[in-house]
């Protein structure tokens, strides 16, 4: 539980110091003023050149007592058209899984920039919803008509 | 070379067992014999006894043969390829310890291996923990001037708490032992025994131990641990999973518990094991978790282990063996065409397999019932005829003090009682095989042999029943009838197995 705690504080002191740009990073701070270190709200830019330049998608990122043994749970809000994001909005990636690539030493700015990369390279071999992952894989202008509709929705501020 | 010498003690031991065997049918031998590994082949201790048709060649293991096993086959790859025992080691878990093949692999593409294994290809040096002036950890993000610190030699250094906070959280969390990797982000070195024990308390490393040697069990195809509770043994038997079809491999533990080598269900001889689990699951059907069981779960076509998918797309990457399948159409992922959301392999072929399953079912329920219920009566019966075995021990005492007998005398209750447990479990089970038999002559001597057999067994199970001082009078008849239930139980088992063997069944199913 210290180890969390502490990490997430170390976290939130870099990413005051330096962070890539366009994307934002803070803790969650509750109703009554009380900052939550173990939720985070994020922002994730879409790429330069690619079809989700000029969007800002908005994540919250809920991490766990056994954090940074084990990953956090990034979720969009709302949930995002994407092959790779569940309808609930979770972000379905290989480094989130700890069965899979998720390691200790990951930080929040490769999970951030991970997510970013992401949205312009789906990988169709993990579709986590039908609606994207359809219009992907059998109607491409459709899909980028869609894209370009989302991005429209969440303009950077 | 040492593999040739290994390849000769390979050949040698599969005629062996063919002699054994003294069987006809060569094909079968022949299965048993192929690609069957070095933990057999050296133990030339199992004495070629002759065994009857029903019966296999097997070898129980205690943890320390496993472990010494384990040891043998690491040091030998160990000296063939030079590399530290404990990289050797991650090489065979990786390579399934399928020596050859690895060995040849390693022969032809060493780095790829390596790499491919997780090892990387620098031995230098022994794993020790630092002092690195000036370090951060990347995990807990603590400095400090004497903050001890460890790295592999993929030179991913994290500080010793974090290291084992992470180990501790793989192997008692995740029951991960063989494929622990760095830390690191996307490092995929395997933590090998050595770094291990620098860092862990004796206690996680007995554990870890305990889930190697579990690894170790289930990726050797000829080794299976015994399922009875609490027993620690495994077995070490060379019948593979495609000789199922045509042998019922019934061991026994030295914790005395018979099972099916094939899945680890007790002793069904002599019904096959594809049979059984039909007939179980069928007489489960109408239990609720049966129900959910077939409605949520699938079993992974590779090992068998249940599945019930929680989410996320119909790739699926089984946990424990690793195989990749299709949710939808079970078949192999890296077969599949790009139609995930539709599989329509799948689409056609279950519409019509459920309904004519569903139409079979109905027109054979009053046979289904004709065998269950004779089925249910022998379990039943060996539960009932437990408990008499429970008493049997005081029987034998009352027998003893009241008619003079000497303990030695009374133990014909005891032999007689487990063989009434013995015939009745095989019985049980010739009802399960009868109701999968297609009608023939086959079929008619099966069943006469199954009459004879029950009608012993009836008729000990009665005098069995009797009051105890009528017991003493009876003796040699008792003996006389286990004897003759004994032999019939052999004949049957038999008789069965030859067929089976032989693949002179048939079925009414395909299986």
């Amino acid at each position: 539980m210290s180890l969390c705690i502490n990490r997430l504080t170390e976290e939130r002191k870099q990413w005051r110091r330096d962070h890539p740009f366009g994307f934002y990073a803070k803790p969650h701070r509750t109703p009554q003023g009380v900052l939550d270190l173990k939720r985070w709200e994020c922002g994730v830019p879409g790429k330069a050149q690619t079809l989700w330049d000029g969007g800002l998608f908005k994540l919250d990122v809920t991490f766990p007592d056994e954090y940074p043994t084990k990953p956090p749970k990034c979720k969009f809000v709302p949930p995002l058209f994407h092959p790779n994001v569940y309808p609930s909005g979770t972000v379905c990636l290989s480094i989130l899984n700890e069965e899979e690539a998720w390691k200790p030493a990951i930080t929040i700015k490769q999970i951030l920039l991970g997510i970013q990369d992401l949205l312009d390279d789906p990988n169709p071999e993990s579709p986590a919803q039908a609606e994207a992952y359809n219009l992907f894989k059998k109607d491409r202008p459709a899909y980028e008509k869609r894209v370009r509709q989302v991005v429209k929705e969440n303009p950077t501020l | 070379m040492e593999s040739d010498d290994d390849f000769m003690s390979v050949a040698s031991s599969a005629d062996d067992f063919l002699d054994t065997q003294a069987s006809d049918d060569e094909s079968l031998g022949e299965d048993f014999g192929d690609d069957f590994d070095g933990g057999f082949s050296k133990d030339k201790d199992i004495v070629a006894t002759s065994r009857r048709p029903y019966e296999v060649e097997f070898k129980v293991l205690s943890p320390d043969d496993i472990d010494r096993d384990q040891n043998q086959q690491i040091n030998e790859v160990s000296s063939i390829l030079s590399l530290p025992p404990e990289s050797s080691a991650i090489l065979l878990r990786y390579g399934r310890w399928n020596r050859e093949k690895l060995i040849e692999g390693y022969m032809d593409h060493p780095e790829e291996t390596l790499e491919e294994a997780g090892l990387g290809t620098n031995f230098e040096g022994t794993p020790k923990t630092e002092i690195v002036p000036g370090f951060v950890c990347e995990i807990c993000c603590e400095d400090g001037d004497n903050l001890e610190t460890y790295a592999m030699r993929c030179g991913h250094r994290f500080c010793v708490e974090c290291y084992r906070h992470y180990l501790a959280q793989k192997i008692r969390g995740e029951g991960e032992a063989a494929r622990i990797e760095c830390p690191g982000d996307g490092c995929n070195m395997i933590v090998d025994s050595k770094s291990l024990s620098l860092l862990v308390k004796p206690d996680l490393k007995d554990r870890y131990y305990t889930l190697l040697q579990r690894t170790y069990v289930d990726d050797k195809e000829n080794l299976k641990w015994c399922p009875a509770p609490n027993c620690e043994y495994a077995v070490d038997c060379p019948v593979k999973q495609r000789d199922l079809r045509r042998i019922v491999p019934t061991v026994q533990c030295n914790c005395k518990h018979h099972f099916c080598f094939g899945c680890t269900l007790n002793d069904h001889q002599p019904a096959p094991c594809q049979l059984v689990k039909m007939w179980l699951k069928k007489c489960e059907d109408d239990s609720e978790t049966a129900n959910w069981i077939s409605a949520n779960t699938k079993e992974c076509p590779k090992c068998h282990s249940t599945i019930e998918k929680n989410g996320g797309c119909n790739h699926m990457t089984c946990r424990k063996c690793k195989h990749e399948f299709c949710w939808m159409c079970m078949g192999l992922w890296s077969e599949h065409g790009t139609s995930w959301y539709n599989c329509n392999r799948y689409e056609e072929k279950s519409g019509s397999e459920a309904r004519t399953a569903q139409a079979k079912s109905r027109a054979s329920l009053e046979r289904y019932l004709h065998y269950y219920n004779r089925y249910a009566n022998h379990e039943q019966s060996a539960k009932l005829d437990k408990d008499l075995y429970l008493k049997t021990e005081k029987k034998m005492t009352s027998l003893q003090s009241q008619s003079g007998l000497s303990w030695i005398e009374v133990q014909f209750l005891d032999t007689a009682s487990q063989a009434l447990q013995q015939c009745r479990q095989t019985l049980k089970w010739t009802y399960a095989f009868a109701y999968y038999l297609a009608r023939n002559n086959l079929t008619e001597i099966f069943e006469d042999n199954q009459k004879d057999l029950e009608l012993a067994v009836e008729n000990l199970s009665e005098m069995f029943e009797k009051p105890v001082p009528e017991l003493a009078n009876l003796k040699v008849d008792i003996l006389d009838k286990t004897a003759y239930c004994n032999k019939r139980r052999v004949i049957l088992l038999s008789d069965t197995a030859e067929n089976l063997k032989n693949g002179e069944w048939s079925f009414n199913v395909d299986w």
